[in-house]
């Protein structure tokens, strides 16, 4: 399992956490392979499909990072969010999907470092559950 | 897209200038924004978070209406408006002339580097030998001489110190761009050619001219220069007369007939002076008699030196200039007790604070004490360090250290753990603001926060050299001591240099601390018409009341600008010709590959992607161009679109065509709708930190699908009716209805009584002295006249419906007479009222009157003054406690006011406050030290112990706990005046007729406490005066103009565009289940009933796509993030 490298999409929002992923970028931080970064213009617009659309077709993590609670621009659509991967956490086992391949965050504009630890340590989570199996068997559909 | 014509300045580039600048634009004007700093957002975007929500909200500021004029990011990174020039490294150096007409001259700071050339490779910082403290992070790291101004700074150019900079010339060579000027390399482009054939003259000239940095070239005889002049450019020739061979007179006639821009200074021996005097008459400017020193020689050549660098001078003419100078700390070190900063590890100001918990601090947001690094267990802070001092010079309050304080031990507690004890040391916790008190009581209560009264002694360094040791006399005169590790100075502030500067230029007045002041009964407005205060340069204030003053500094400007004919002229802007590319045809994408030095660090693209490319069937060509943030990049596009029959375009460049700027010359260049074409950031985790092709792929990919699947539509617009209905006739209600309808814009103006004034009918005076009545009778009289004002006194709304541009109220006049007012906007100035009170003797002692019963009885003249022997001034009756639980900031100053005059009438009288914490922001902190000076006894109490009343005859005794002897006190008192504090008077029902929210203390809900501070959330609906907070007149006056401000963005056009990502409805897919109306946070969908329709209001939705997430059928969508393109650029990322 050493050298399996897990795919991991990140639903990052405009205005937080896509300006923490810029930061990091500009700082020159070390960000892990296979990120895929999918700037939205809030947490509160993912839709449970496009999470689900990720895990059954390749995904092996999915991150979802806004901005923290009182931050967001839309005034609540994080709050929108974490209703609703909390509940998709909870069925996601459904699937046959490990409910920690998907996982929220609430990341600042400044917060660069943490953004890139954040997707370290959950590439790191990632390697130890192994490769999504779900992608696997849903991939020819 | 129309474009008023008019400029005004506004100078500063914080969040004054930001707002003003930006609320100036939106109304449609022209603004220049000046900032000497490399980055704007000056001190906010060095704060991470703000309370109440202990978070960020700095992008709440940017436009909701015409929103695709502005940048859509974070504003740290800096930001964009298509009307705003933003100059940054650039001061003014000359206002001159009326308001109206005001000359400008801009200059850039010198040296530096150029944004424009800049790619932000960083080689330039690599090779600087110097490092100098990182003003960024208050100096708690270092950064080199050349480096970035701010981690966010974008697009990402370099700045240079001018202060650190050694000269040494490194990062010159290591530019790729030649972005860099070294600063006092001006002087060295001034070249000098010295003609004498004195050996001896040439190398001292040489010396000092090379000394004072100019550049100098010799030449020793008439034919030698005059080759030098035809092989050179000089800007300069120091010529001397007597030479042999050709004589120098005649070198200046031929040097002048080659280059007649060239000046020329004579050197003559005395006995020649007449020969120069002639030269003069042929070209020369000027002369030195030899033998000459370096004190004559170098103002003269500096003298034409300054003209050749004004030459590069920006001259403007402004309607108006906001001066947004803002503030500075004070330096703890300057001070009589620096209590330890600077000598002890561990000693920090409240900015160095922040720096420390920030997640682009020096800790990366970890909190650990700055140089040992060790964890921190126990913080305290010193408040009113540099203010609220007379030993410092600084008679008044700072007005936001105490609320930052909360915020930093509240901050502290969330980075560190609950277990980090904080505590606050203070003479009061001075939280005079709407949400302040309950805030500071669930820091105290809810979080563990401890409050010492007390001003400590000092600051030492404990036993073994471990902890500070803070020393403190108890209210009980005991001394304590107690150890920390981390103290924080809530260090006051100063007005920026700048202040003093612009106001000798100007002939302003400054109080005696160094702040503009500003006219009677404004915040904003000086002496000088055409030059306004924006910000803190005339007094510190908060965030939120920061904002209003600049934004009623803004209405100011407008109304200059409006009066010098810009509200007439509009200058048409062509739109984009959308219907030269109907969304029917296919797509043709052109995939252009942007080139240039910052590319050069991004991976190649490999020839897979490339060849993936080319064969795809929708992409109709495939190119290299040259850099697409510059002119000759965009030069070609319009003709590659052609040439490859392309309708869309997909560009691969770097991070920097994110820019909205270059987006927006792209766009025009290629004369395409933005949302045809897409941006693939090929570089944004570039170099060395990811060196991964397959997100150039990814990116390629995702802009590929998004633009296959883009529906660009043509913007929707709605009309607006140009008319505001102002509610509510006080001062606010007046100022409001007047600022609107000075810019031309109809206002029916609504008031319940039978007569305006509002609270103005019974206040005599202001604390500054400045007398009430006339400045009602003023406003009263403005109205009255005013060709633009429709008055309906006695009248009341009764019903009211509609969205923003086209509101319809249903008012009720005197007889039962209903009228219909359409109306784009609606401005809620319901004004307040002093709160009922209970309890403390009130009706049972005919001594005991609230602040207003006593303001009334003096102006009345009921009150036999000469009667009193003592008076009881009773704070914080019935207020700072639930239900009305928050500060209504007034009371202090009048209790203060009235003490005055009642003291005027008897003098000797006896006074007496009982109070909480007195509430004395800014400079009313004066009136406080007159007081105590002039013998106010000033006693607090504890609010589970509060004063109690009881009659005696005429008079009354008040019994207290003084703190000080530790027992109860008795006070027989005449007079026992309540300060019973404000409650608002909007009625619940009105505001939801407009669909405005009040908050818990029935007070209107703003879209956003601190950067929306009298907008709604609901478009269109703006509220000011004391039905947005408890406010002196000067404070609610400014919160009108602000009110009138924002509802002129609105106001000034006939019709106002939607932005570009906006959410869409697909009818034939909604079941009409109403989710989406539920989801939407700004109210922009509703049910049409007759239609049987979900309907979006394109202006008021703001695309955060909440609708289309929650919508079960895929009715709602969002423009640009269709579920087709979201699950292509899904797809691409997996693949």
């Amino acid at each position: 399992m050493t050298d399996f490298e897990p795919i991991l999409i990140a639903f990052v929002c405009n205005w937080c956490t896509y300006t923490a992923a810029d930061l990091a970028g500009t700082s020159r931080l070390r960000v892990p392979k296979n990120v895929r970064l999918i700037r939205v213009m809030c947490t509160g617009m993912v839709d449970p499909q496009y999470i689900l659309k990720a895990l059954l077709h390749g995904a092996d993590g999915v991150l979802v990072s806004g901005c923290h609670p009182g931050d967001c621009h839309y005034l609540n659509g994080n709050f929108k969010a974490r209703r609703r991967i909390k509940l998709l956490q909870e069925i996601l086992p459904c699937f046959g999907i490990e409910s920690e391949r998907l996982r929220l965050t609430w990341i600042g504009a400044s917060d660069g470092i943490r953004f890139a630890e954040v997707l370290h340590e959950l590439v790191a989570r990632l390697r130890e559950i192994g490769p999504n199996r779900a992608a696997a068997v849903t991939a020819v559909y | 897209m129309k474009r008023r014509v008019g400029r005004a300045v506004v100078v500063g580039a914080g969040i004054a200038g930001i707002r003003a600048a930006l609320d100036l634009a939106e109304v449609g004007y022209g603004v220049t924004l000046v900032d000497r700093a490399p980055h704007p957002t000056g001190l906010l975007g060095r704060l991470d978070s703000q309370f109440p929500t202990d978070r960020c909200g700095l992008c709440r500021m940017l436009p909701r209406i015409e929103r695709d004029a502005a940048s859509a990011h974070c504003l740290r990174r800096g930001f964009f408006h298509e009307r705003i020039d933003l100059r940054l490294n650039t001061e003014v150096a000359a206002i001159e002339g009326e308001a109206g007409r005001l000359r400008v001259t801009l200059r850039r700071v010198s040296g530096g580097v150029d944004p424009e050339r800049c790619v932000g490779c960083g080689r330039c910082a690599a090779v600087c030998p110097v490092e100098t403290p990182d003003a960024f992070n208050a100096g708690l790291t270092l950064r080199k001489a050349i480096d970035r101004p701010s981690p966010h700074a974008f697009p990402d150019a370099y700045a240079l110190d001018p202060e650190a900079c050694t000269r040494c010339g490194a990062c010159l060579e290591a530019c790729p761009t030649g972005a860099i000027r070294l600063p006092g390399a001006e002087r060295r482009s001034f070249r000098i050619l010295v003609v004498d054939d004195e050996l001896s003259v040439r190398d001292s000239l040489k010396e000092w001219l090379e000394a004072e940095g100019f550049s100098a070239a010799m030449a020793a005889s008439g034919p030698e220069a005059l080759a030098a002049l035809e092989a050179e450019s000089f800007h300069l020739m120091l010529l001397d007369i007597k030479m042999p061979g050709m004589e120098g007179v005649e070198v200046l006639e031929r040097a002048k007939r080659m280059r007649p821009a060239l000046d020329v200074v004579m050197m003559t021996a005395y006995a020649t002076v007449e020969t120069a005097v002639e030269a003069m008459k042929i070209g020369a400017l000027d002369y030195l008699i030899k033998p000459f020193d370096v004190a004559s020689l170098i103002p003269k050549v500096a003298e034409r030196f300054e003209r050749f660098a004004a030459a590069e001078d920006l001259p403007l003419t402004a309607a108006a200039v906001v001066l947004c100078g803002g503030s500075e700390g004070y330096d703890p070190l300057s001070g009589k007790n620096p209590f330890g900063y600077g000598a002890l590890a561990g000693v920090l100001t409240q900015l160095e604070f922040e720096r420390l918990l920030s997640g682009t601090g020096p800790t990366g947001g970890r909190l650990l004490r700055p140089r040992d690094r060790q964890p921190v267990g126990r913080i305290a802070w010193i408040q009113c360090v540099g203010s609220r001092d007379l030993q410092e010079g600084a008679d008044f309050c700072a007005s936001i250290c105490c609320m930052a304080s909360i915020k930093e031990a509240l901050r502290a507690k969330a980075v560190a753990g609950a277990e980090l004890e904080a505590t606050i040391f203070s003479m009061d916790v001075r939280t005079p603001g709407k949400s302040f008190q309950r805030y500071r009581e669930r820091a105290e209560e809810l979080h563990g926060v401890r409050f010492v009264r007390a001003r400590p002694h000092s600051v030492t360094r404990g036993p073994e050299g471990k902890g500070l040791r803070i020393r403190w006399v108890e209210a009980g005169g005991g001394c304590r001591e107690e150890s920390f590790d981390l103290v924080v100075l809530a260090v006051g502030r100063r007005p920026a240099p700048v202040v003093a500067e612009a106001a000798e230029r100007l002939g302003l007045a400054l109080n005696p601390w160094g702040f503009l002041v500003p006219e009677p009964f404004s915040l904003c407005r000086t002496a000088h018409p055409g030059i306004l205060i924006g910000g803190t340069c005339g007094g510190m204030a908060d965030i939120a009341e920061t904002v209003i003053q600049a934004s009623a500094a803004a209405a100011e400007a407008s109304l200059r600008l409006h009066a010098a004919g810009g509200g007439a002229a509009e200058e048409e802007k062509p739109p984009a010709a959308l219907s030269e590319h109907p969304a029917g045809e296919p797509p043709r994408i052109l995939a252009v590959f942007c080139r240039c030095e910052r590319s050069a660090d991004a991976p190649a693209l490999p020839d897979p992607v490339l060849h993936a490319l080319r064969r795809d069937p929708e992409v109709a060509a495939v190119e290299p161009v040259a850099p697409l943030c510059t002119a000759e990049g965009r030069l070609g596009l319009a003709a590659l679109l052609s040439r490859a029959g392309a309708n869309r375009l997909l560009l691969g460049a770097c991070r920097l065509l994110r820019h909205p700027s270059p987006l927006r010359e792209i766009e025009e260049a290629s004369g395409l709708p933005a949302g045809w074409i897409e941006t693939a950031d090929l570089a944004l985790w570039a170099g060395e930190t990811r060196p991964d092709a397959h997100d150039a792929r990814f990116a390629l990919q995702s802009g590929l699908v998004r633009l296959k699947n883009a529906e660009a539509r043509e913007t929707e617009a709605i009309p607006i009716t140009r008319a505001a209905l102002v509610v509510g006739g006080g001062v606010a209600g007046m100022t409001a209805a007047l600022a609107v309808a000075d810019h031309g814009v109809a206002v029916d103006l609504v008031e319940a009584a039978d007569r305006l004034g509002g609270n103005l009918a019974w206040l005599t005076r202001t604390l500054e002295g400045h007398p009430v009545p006339s400045l009602r009778e003023d406003l009263e009289a403005r109205v009255k006249r005013h060709p633009r004002i429709r008055l309906h006194t006695r009248s009341r709304v009764v019903q009211a419906e509609g969205e923003v541009g086209s509101f319809v109220t249903l008012l009720e006049g005197p007889q039962g007479d209903v009228r219909r007012i359409e109306h784009g906007v609606v401005i809620l100035a319901t004004g307040g009222r002093e709160a009922p009170v209970h309890g403390f003797g009130r009706g049972e002692s005919p001594a005991v009157m609230t602040q207003a019963e006593l303001e009334r009885s003096l102006s009345a003249g009921t009150l036999e003054a000469a009667a009193l022997e003592a008076v009881v001034m009773i704070q914080c009756a019935g207020s700072r406690r639930e239900p009305r639980n928050y500060c209504s900031r007034v009371c202090c100053p009048t209790a203060l006011r009235q003490i005055a005059a009642l003291r005027e009438r008897r003098p000797g009288l006896r006074a007496a406050v009982l109070y909480r914490d007195l509430m004395t922001p800014g400079f009313a902190e004066t009136a406080f030290t007159r007081a105590r000076q002039e013998g106010v006894l000033f006693i607090p109490y504890r609010p589970e112990r509060p004063p109690e009343v009881r009659p005696a005859g005429r008079a009354a005794v008040v019994t207290v706990e003084e703190p000080i002897l530790g027992r109860p006190l008795e006070i027989e008192a005449q007079l026992v005046v309540l300060a019973a504090g404000v409650v608002p008077t909007l009625p619940r029902e009105l505001a939801e007729a407009y669909g405005a929210r009040l908050d818990r203390d029935g007070f209107f809900e703003e879209a956003d406490p601190k950067w929306r501070p009298v907008d709604g959330l609901k478009e269109g609906v703006f509220a000011c005066g004391l039905a947005l907070s408890p406010r002196t007149i000067p404070e609610a006056v400014a919160t009108a103009q602000a009110a009138a401000v924002r509802a002129l963005a609105i106001l000034g056009r006939e019709r106002l565009p939607s932005g570009r990502i906006v959410a869409r409805i697909r009818r034939s897919l909604c079941s009409l289940c109403e989710q989406c109306i539920e989801a939407c946070p700004y109210g922009a969908r509703r049910l049409d009933p007759e239609r049987r329709q979900v309907v979006v209001n394109p202006v008021m939705c703001q695309g955060c796509g909440a609708c289309a997430a929650v919508c079960p059928n895929d009715a709602a969508t969002l423009e640009g993030f269709s579920a087709r393109q979201m699950f292509g650029v899904i797809e691409a990322a997996l693949g």
